[in-house]
């Protein structure tokens, strides 16, 4: 009983998702063009990737180095303590 | 095991160049491909170069372990101390805060060109010391 209820209930999510998906939604290239039409004018870098990983999305780079950061971290912690 | 001449002289010749080349993808990463991540990993394998051949007690003397954690610390200091000087400058946080100059020149871009310096020399110094960790414990 409990489980055709559980099935009951997956299947209407699946019916909402499925109804959500369309496939003929292409992304907006809003965001594109502006990066590429006015990239090197707003941030003054010529290499579009530059300008984009580190003035658009810069926090994106500021968590990747904090990646590295406890990652090196970690390694120095397991490693060095065992002397 | 025996220590070759042939590699020794390579790698000592061989090695300030490599980081000549990763300071150089460093500080032109905001005009051709490259970037503080690539130029910092090259900065790294040239010093890994010479642990591999001349072994780490030998390039621990210029490259030391303390002198690397700090250069790893104060270099994520610094990429904060970028982005708030950008909150104080007006902007927003890690806002371009310098003046842009003139696209396709090597000081251009704002604070771009200085992010740069600072994830590259940050990336070196964090792979070098965990490569330096893994090989003291690979030796025993």
């Amino acid at each position: 009983m409990k489980l055709i209820g559980e099935i009951l209930i997956f299947m209407a999510l699946g019916l909402i998702l499925f109804n959500g998906i369309d496939a003929t939604l292409i992304p907006p290239s809003i965001l594109k063009d502006h990066f590429i039409t006015q990239g090197v004018r707003e941030t003054g870098a010529v290499n579009l990737v530059s300008s984009i990983y580190l003035s658009y999305r810069a926090f994106d780079t500021l968590g990747e180095t904090i990646v590295l950061l406890l990652a090196v971290s970690g390694i120095i912690m397991i490693f060095e303590v065992r002397k | 095991m025996k220590e070759s001449e042939i590699v020794i002289m390579i790698s000592r010749k061989l090695a300030p160049y490599i980081l000549l080349f990763g300071l150089y993808l460093i500080s032109f990463g905001h005009l051709s491909p490259g970037g503080g991540f690539q130029g910092g990993v090259v900065l790294a394998s040239g010093v890994i170069l010479l642990y591999l051949s001349r072994g780490i007690a030998c390039t621990q003397r210029t490259f030391t372990e303390k002198k690397l954690g700090l250069a790893e610390a104060w270099m994520f200091f610094f990429f904060l101390l970028m982005g708030v000087s950008g909150l104080i400058a007006g902007k927003y946080f890690l806002g371009n805060f310098l003046p842009l100059g003139k696209a396709g020149k090597v000081p251009s871009g704002g604070f771009i060109f200085f992010l740069n310096l600072i994830i590259g020399l940050k990336v070196g110094a964090g792979i070098t010391l965990v490569c330096s960790c893994l090989f003291k414990t690979a030796k025993g």
